[in-house]
C-alpha cells in the first residue's frame, strides 16, 4: 500500500517541477476566477482572526479565489456539526480544520470527509509524510500547521527552570501552583508516560494507562488549576494564578512577547507534537478551489507566514522556508514527544474515564 | 347554543396547552429517555440501540467488573450539595432582606423590586466572570490581602498554614478558586433575586396587625418572627428553596470555572459527554435522566415535607 502511495507521489514531483505549477498556475489563475469562492473553518478566536487577515488575504491575492472563513468552536463539535448539516444536504464549510483523531473519528462515522485526491495537489510533496493523514490508503487529511503542547513557567516566580518534567512533582517546588489540562485529550498523559514509562508506546495497554494514570495522580497537590478551556488557563497565568504547567508553545511565546513573565521550556523528554489538517467535506461543490487552497498551504513561503503570523510550527521542512534560527525556535523545538493518536480512540472510554477519576480523585 | 359557544375556544386553549406540553416538554424527554439506551462506538460516535449499560456505567463505571467506580455518584452528590446549601443560604439571606423591606413605604419597596427585577438581565456568564476577576489573584481579593500587609500578617500568625489546609491558600497568598467556597458563593449570588421576588408577595402579605398584637402580648421581635411570621409563611419558604434548589442543578458556568474537578457535578459531566471528545451522547442522556429523575424525587418528598408539616 505504501509502497504504491510512494511511487505516485513521486510521479507528482516530476510533473510538478517540470511545470513549476504552482507558482504560474496561481498567477494565471485571477483572470479566470471572477466570481469563485471557498468556504473554510478553522477554530474562532485569535486563530481564525490570523488566518483571515495573512492567510486569506495572500490566497486570494494568488489565486483570486475569495475565502469566506467560518468558525469553528473546535474540531469534535465540529464533527457533529457537519454530519448533521450534511445529513440535512447542507455544505456548513468545504474545508475543515480538524484534528488526527477526528479525522479518524470521521472516517469511521463515514458520509463526512471526502478523500482527497493527491494528484491534485502538486505541491504534496513539501509536506512531510508524518502530517499527510491517510486511512486505508486513502488521504483525507492534509497537514495545515503543527504546534506544540509545552513546559511553561513564570519567570518571575520560578527561579530554577525545571531541565525534567519530573520536576513539577516535586511538591516542595510546586505546592498548589500548577495549571494542567482537565481533559485527556490534551495529551497530559503522554508525558507522563515519556517521563516516567519510557515513550508513549506504555500507553498502548491498559496496565500502561493504569501506571500512566497513577503517577500522574501524584501531582494532585501541586495543581492549583485543572483548566477545561484553553483561555482560562492563559487568565491564570497572567494572573499569578498558576506559575507553570502545560500550554501551548506559540502562545507562551506570544504571552512573553507582550511583556508577561513566562516561558515555554523544551525539558529534556521534550513536549508533545500535535497537528491539524485541511479536510475536505463530502458533498462540497468547490473541490477546484478546495484543491488549490490546499496546494497554496502547503507552499513553504504559505508555512512562514502562519509561523511568523500566527506560531505555528510548519508542516514542511523548515529547511525549505526562510524561517531564521530565531523564528523557528519561537515555535517548534526539539524533542517532540508523539502522541499515540490511537489509544485516544480504540480505548476511549478507558483512557477518558481513568483519567477522569483520577482528576476527580474518584 | 349559547352554552357551546364559549366552550370552543376553551377546548382550543386546552389543545394549545396540551400541545405546547408534549412539544416543549414530553417529546425532547423521550428523545433523551431513548438516546440514553443507545450503543457507544469507541473512537466513533453512537447508534441506536436497547442496553443498560449507560445507567450501568453511572452507578459502577465503565470498566466493571475489572474495577468499581463511583464516580458519576460523585458527581451527582456534587450536584445536589451545591444547589441545596447555595438555595438555602440564598433563602435564610432574603427572608430578613425581604421581610424588613415589607416594612418600608409602597414607593421604596416598588425601586428594591424594579432593581432586583433589572438585575435578573445579567446572564449566569456575566455573573460569574465578574466573581472571577473579584476572586483573581492579581485584580481581586487576594491582591488586597497582599497589598494591605493581611497576607504577611496571616503568614505570621499561622492563619495561611489553616487556609492552607482549607484549600484556599497557596504558600504565597491566599487563593480563592478554585474552592467550594467561592462555587457556594457565586450560585447564591446568582440565586439571590430570584429569592427576594418569589418570597416579596407571601411575606408582604403578613398582616400587621397579628405582629402588633403579638408584640402587645409580651413577645419579642424574635420571638416574633419565629413563632409568628415564619410559621405563616413556611410554605413558600421552603416551595422557594426547591425552586431555587431545581434551577440551580443546571449550573454549569459557576461549576467549570469555580469548582476544582474533584468536585465537579453531574451538568459538567453531561456536556462533556454529549459535546466533549468522545461523542458519547447515550451515556450523557443516561446521565441526564438521571439527572431529571433525581430533582423530581426531591421536589417530591420537598412537597410532603411542606403538605404535612408535622407537629401542626
Amino acid at each position: 500500500m505504501s509502497k504504491t502511495t510512494f511511487t505516485r507521489r513521486n510521479l507528482l514531483k516530476t510533473s510538478a517541477s517540470l511545470g513549476v505549477m504552482a507558482g504560474t498556475g496561481l498567477l494565471v489563475a485571477p483572470a479566470l476566477a471572477q466570481n469563485r469562492s471557498i468556504k473554510i473553518g478553522s477554530y474562532g478566536g485569535y486563530f481564525e482572526d490570523s488566518l483571515k487577515s495573512h492567510v486569506y488575504p495572500a490566497f486570494t491575492e494568488a489565486t483570486g479565489i475569495a475565502v469566506e472563513s467560518v468558525t469553528q468552536p473546535d474540531s469534535t463539535s465540529w464533527l457533529q456539526t457537519m454530519s448533521q448539516a450534511i445529513s440535512a444536504g447542507n455544505v456548513p464549510a468545504d474545508l475543515s480544520m480538524h484534528t488526527p483523531v477526528n479525522i479518524i473519528k470521521g472516517q469511521r462515522l463515514g458520509g463526512i470527509l471526502a478523500p482527497i485526491d493527491p494528484r491534485r495537489i502538486p505541491t504534496l510533496d513539501n509536506v512531510e509524510v508524518n502530517f499527510l493523514h491517510r486511512a486505508d490508503g486513502r488521504l483525507l487529511g492534509v497537514g495545515a500547521l503543527s504546534f506544540y503542547y509545552s513546559m511553561v513557567v513564570n519567570t518571575d516566580e520560578v527561579d530554577m527552570r525545571p531541565k525534567s518534567w519530573a520536576d513539577f512533582w516535586d511538591t516542595g517546588r510546586f505546592e498548589a501552583s500548577l495549571g494542567l489540562p482537565k481533559n485527556v485529550n490534551f495529551k497530559f498523559l503522554d508525558i507522563v508516560a515519556a517521563t516516567f514509562l519510557g515513550g508513549t508506546d506504555a500507553l498502548r495497554s491498559h496496565e500502561g494507562i493504569v501506571a500512566a494514570v497513577e503517577k500522574a495522580a501524584e501531582i494532585h497537590p501541586n495543581v492549583a488549576l485543572w483548566y477545561t478551556g484553553e483561555s482560562q488557563m492563559e487568565q491564570a497565568l497572567k494572573n499569578f494564578d498558576v506559575i507553570g504547567g502545560m500550554y501551548f508553545h506559540d502562545v507562551a511565546g506570544l504571552m512573553a512577547a507582550d511583556g508577561h513573565p513566562i516561558a515555554s521550556i523544551f525539558p529534556k523528554e521534550g513536549n508533545v507534537i500535535d497537528f491539524n489538517s485541511w479536510t475536505l467535506s463530502e458533498g462540497s461543490q468547490k473541490q477546484d478551489e478546495a484543491y488549490e487552497f490546499m496546494a497554496f498551504s502547503c507552499l513553504p513561503e504559505t508555512q512562514a507566514i502562519m509561523s511568523r503570523k500566527i506560531g505555528t510550527a510548519p508542516v514542511v521542512d523548515a529547511a525549505k522556508t526562510d524561517l531564521t534560527p530565531e523564528e523557528l525556535a519561537a515555535v517548534a523545538g526539539t524533542p517532540a514527544i508523539h502522541s499515540p493518536y490511537e489509544v485516544y480512540l480504540d480505548d476511549e472510554t478507558f483512557i477518558t474515564e481513568t483519567w477522569d477519576r483520577m482528576v476527580a480523585k474518584a | 347554543m349559547r352554552a357551546t359557544q364559549p366552550a370552543i375556544p376553551f377546548t382550543v386553549a386546552r389543545l394549545f396547552q396540551k400541545f405546547v406540553v408534549l412539544v416543549l416538554a414530553v417529546v425532547p424527554f423521550l428523545l433523551v429517555f431513548a438516546i440514553s439506551f443507545g450503543e457507544k462506538i469507541e473512537g466513533a460516535a453512537w447508534v441506536w440501540s436497547f442496553e443498560l449499560s449507560n445507567y450501568k456505567r453511572f452507578f459502577v463505571g465503565a470498566d466493571y467488573p475489572n474495577s468499581v467506580s463511583f464516580l458519576y455518584l460523585k458527581y451527582l452528590w456534587y450536584s445536589i450539595y451545591y444547589a441545596l446549601i447555595a438555595s438555602i443560604l440564598a433563602v435564610a439571606t432574603a427572608f430578613p432582606f425581604v421581610y424588613l423591606m415589607t416594612r418600608l413605604s409602597r414607593r421604596v419597596q416598588t425601586i428594591w423590586l424594579v432593581f432586583f427585577l433589572c438585575s435578573l438581565t445579567f446572564s449566569e456568564v456575566f455573573i460569574v466572570m465578574g466573581w472571577d476577576i473579584l476572586m483573581s489573584n492579581r485584580s481581586g481579593l487576594p491582591m488586597l490581602f497582599k497589598e494591605s500587609g493581611l497576607t504577611d500578617w496571616l503568614k505570621q500568625t499561622g492563619g495561611l498554614d489553616i487556609m492552607r489546609d482549607w484549600g484556599l491558600a497557596t504558600p504565597r497568598n491566599v487563593r480563592f478558586k478554585p474552592s467550594e467556597f467561592a462555587t457556594i458563593l457565586t450560585m447564591t449570588y446568582l440565586v439571590w433575586p430570584y429569592a427576594v421576588i418569589l418570597l416579596y408577595p407571601p411575606v408582604s402579605k403578613i398582616n400587621n396587625e397579628i405582629i402588633e398584637a403579638a408584640r402587645t402580648m409580651g413577645a419579642r421581635p424574635a420571638t416574633v418572627v419565629r413563632t409568628v411570621v415564619l410559621p405563616m409563611v413556611r410554605t413558600p419558604i421552603v416551595g422557594t428553596i426547591l425552586l431555587l434548589f431545581v434551577f440551580l442543578l443546571g449550573a454549569y458556568v459557576t461549576v467549570a470555572v469555580f469548582a476544582e474537578p474533584a468536585k465537579h457535578t453531574l451538568s459538567i459531566s453531561v456536556y462533556e459527554a454529549v459535546r466533549g471528545a468522545t461523542l458519547n451522547a447515550p451515556f450523557g442522556s443516561a446521565q441526564a435522566v438521571i439527572l431529571l429523575l433525581t430533582a423530581a424525587a426531591i421536589l417530591f418528598f420537598g412537597r410532603r415535607f411542606v403538605s404535612h408539616p408535622e407537629g401542626r
